[in-house]
């Protein structure tokens, strides 16, 4: 199939070395990793879900910070490349005898890996290692920073779902403060001309957000009543340091959508989570589990989309 | 050792040779001569140039030497050098050492081990035990050992009965109180300015207002004393509204900027780059437009290095896991003296780096004068030149400004009985 069997030089490339954050994108940059993507949705829903692109190609997952499913994601979409891989969690590691970072991936390169999928508890720590180390670098999430595959992820399966990104009103709800998936959304959704909206309690939206073009709405249904597609935050208390809101229950009485809330709306919206749920606190179960919900849609076009970014970078690779 | 400066203006001093240029003898230390013209005693070192300027030497209000505790990356005797090599014959030494300068014993190991250096070097002792916020620390025997401030260095003092305390007893022995305002309640663990440019870098950030509310915390608390209180590193146009209004009405205010936060802007954060993760952190393109505009209109009474040297393990790391501070004595009246147009205001440059200090502090000072010990600066605001690894003097390397063009450039100092120059210039300069 076209695009898939991995030519050195070819033609169509990204213009950038590593996927550090959405920031350093390009609207064609975004443009192709959706067309390759594409190509890829249709590979792993064929009996072969396997191309041998990556076949010469080396994959480190380093994972300085819990996750399953991005971790698991990841492994996946580099398997169905054929790509060998190694995996490295903080727990397991030198990282709590106190190595360094650069330290801790050099000697991972040291045994020749060519590509490096790493999530971090800091903000620029991939932009730091890539400063530092002689490989392709895919930022998986650090802090509250960026999670770059998780924007396009959730952009392609709006566009899967309305054709084109131009005029879709979206709007981010929850934890805007610590979220790296709600920068990175916003950055990418602008960028192909959706409209963006942050909705939560003021204590979690970033002051100077608006000046990233969004729109802020406190009040949950005048948000829900304007957009297309609600993108829903997990409540993470874990990346909180100090208390935001008092309780879950009352983030739920304010924030939390269910089933009745959707069926008020005067149009149908599409509901979209990164997960993992946390099932009757920003979604119920009878929302979650709806028509309106394209959260398996997510998961699926995560392998295809992830698959795109690696099989893109590794030909850059010289 | 005799030294001859040859045609070199006087800026700062008083006397009927202010803003003359002249030639300078200084013989065993002390002034011998200032006239017109002095003819080359036999065996006197020369120093020449285009732009010869000389002024009382100039004082760092500001500077960490990690002595006592953490040698590897500074010690008295390197800080004093780098102290020189920035133009400096004195500097205020910040507690924060291991232990804290806190009690009589610490200023003393800090007077006798820097007797020999070319720069003074003045403790300012800690403001609570331990600082810790918690009891005042014994600041009169202190003050009798040699002590001559009191901080908590970059530690606020949170609570406000503590900070009204200090004033009073700072008041009761004459001394002078340093603040450092910032609420930590509102800053947090948070070290980059709040504002569009830690929003894209997903950064928390810390506001303007805690800077604001603490300024004004102070200000009241010196005002109900009827103390005098000095701000340390002031960074928001909000807290020099405050200042402003404050020496307006007649309470006595000092404060001082340093020379990186009128030289960068918090944009510079987008790279991560951990040079510039200072406390307090840079702050936005209007408060820097705003210090500027303050130093002009002589609301901020001095510029300070914040002298704070790191070790590359401190530095080399993720920005959140990163120590703060850059080495700044090299550099800071380089900097300043780029952005404030310096050269055009020579006069306004010696009060920000050699007179208001010493007013502030209580200390006599130095005159350039027959008959008087020599302790000077010698410099040439106008000389264009690039900063690069070699310039740095200080144990440590942590700067953002390697690659830096400056106008202005310090030549040396002569204080103690000591010529210091730094050579590397002196060729491009002397004729």
């Amino acid at each position: 199939m076209a695009g898939i069997t991995r030519k050195r030089g070819m033609k169509e490339q990204l213009s950038v070395k590593h996927l550090l954050g959405i920031k350093d994108l390009t609207v064609s940059d975004i443009q192709l990793i959706f067309d390759t993507a594409s190509n890829f949705k249709d590979v792993i829903n064929r009996p072969i879900k396997k191309v041998p692109s990556l076949r010469d190609i080396t994959i480190a997952n380093l994972f300085f910070e819990n996750s399953t499913r991005t971790r698991l994601s990841f492994e996946l979409a580099e398997k169905r490349l054929s790509a060998d891989i190694i995996n490295f969690s903080a727990s397991s590691s030198s990282v709590s005898k106190g190595e360094t970072l650069i330290d801790t991936v050099n000697n991972i390169l040291a045994m020749k890996v060519d590509m490096v999928v790493m999530r971090h508890p800091k903000p620029g720590a991939a932009i730091f290692l890539s400063k530092h180390v002689d490989c392709k670098i895919i930022n998986a999430g650090d802090g509250t920073h960026e999670h770059p595959t998780q924007a396009l992820l959730d952009a392609f399966s709006i566009r899967e779902r309305t054709g084109t990104l131009k005029g879709v009103k979206v709007v981010i709800i929850g934890d805007i403060m610590h979220s790296r998936v709600a920068l990175s959304n916003i950055f990418c959704l602008k960028k192909m001309g959706a409209e963006v909206m942050v909705c939560g309690p003021v204590t979690l939206i970033p002051k100077y957000i608006s000046e990233l073009g969004v729109k802020v709405e406190n009040d949950l249904s005048k948000a829900l009543n304007w957009c297309d597609v609600a993108n829903v935050l997990r409540i993470q208390l874990e990346r909180q340091d100090i208390r935001y809101f008092p309780s879950l229950r009352e983030y739920v009485m304010m924030y939390g959508i269910n089933k009745r809330i959707l069926d008020k709306l005067k149009k149908k919206i599409i509901l979209m989570h990164p997960g993992p749920i946390n099932r009757g606190v920003e979604l119920s179960s009878d929302a979650a589990d709806s028509g309106h919900s394209i959260i398996l849609q997510q998961v699926e076009n995560g392998v295809a989309v992830r698959m795109a970014v690696m099989y893109l970078l590794a030909g850059r690779i010289n | 050792m005799k030294v001859l400066l040859k045609s070199a203006r006087i800026v700062g001093s008083e006397g009927k040779f202010e803003n003359k240029r002249v030639d300078i003898l200084i013989e065993k230390g002390v002034i011998t001569k200032v006239a017109a013209s002095i003819s080359e005693p036999k065996g006197a070192r020369v120093i020449k140039s285009k732009n010869l300027h000389v002024s009382p030497g100039w004082f760092d209000m500001k500077v960490n030497f990690r002595d006592p505790g953490d040698e590897v990356k500074e010690d008295l005797h390197s800080g004093a050098r780098a102290a020189a090599a920035g133009g400096f014959t004195g500097v205020l030494l910040m507690p924060s050492t291991n232990p804290p300068i806190q009690s009589k014993s610490e200023v003393e190991y800090v007077l006798k081990k820097s007797a020999s250096t070319p720069v003074d070097i003045f403790p300012a002792g800690a403001l609570s035990v331990h600082i810790k916020g918690e009891d005042i620390t014994e600041m009169f025997d202190m003050k009798k050992a040699g002590a001559i401030a009191f901080t908590d260095d970059r530690k606020a003092v949170k609570d406000s009965g503590l900070m009204l305390r200090a004033m009073q007893y700072c008041q009761n022995i004459g001394s002078t109180l340093i603040s450092y305002a910032n609420d930590p309640g509102i800053t947090g663990n948070n070290s980059v300015n709040e504002g569009i440019h830690s929003t894209i870098a997903g950064f928390k950030g810390t506001p303007a207002l805690a800077e604001e509310i603490f300024t004004d915390r102070d200000i009241r608390i010196c005002k109900y004393a009827e103390g005098k209180i000095h701000f340390a590193t002031v960074t928001t146009a909000s807290a020099i509204r405050l200042i402003k209004d404050a020496k307006k009405a007649g309470v006595k205010v000092s404060c001082e900027v340093t020379a990186h936060h009128i030289f960068f802007d918090d944009s510079m954060i987008a790279g991560y780059d951990t040079n510039y993760k200072v406390k307090p952190p840079l702050r936005s393109k209007e408060d820097v437009a705003a210090l500027r505009k303050a130093v002009n209109e002589g609301i901020i009474d001095v510029i300070c290095s914040d002298h704070s040297p790191q070790d590359i393990e401190s530095k080399d790391t993720e920005f959140d896991f990163a120590s703060s501070g850059i080495i700044g004595l090299e550099t800071s009246f380089a900097a300043a003296n780029t952005v404030l147009d310096g050269n055009e205001n020579v006069g306004m440059m010696v009060d920000l780096f050699a007179r208001n200090p010493r007013k502030i502090l209580g200390l006599d000072m130095p005159q350039i004068k027959t008959g008087e010990s020599a302790n000077l600066t010698i410099f040439d605001p106008s000389h264009k030149w690039t900063f690069t690894d070699e310039d740095i003097i200080s144990r440590s390397y942590n700067t953002p400004f390697v690659g830096t063009e400056f106008t202005g450039v310090v030549i040396g100092i002569i204080n103690k009985g000591q010529l210091v120059l730094r050579e590397s210039l002196i060729h491009e300069v002397v004729n």
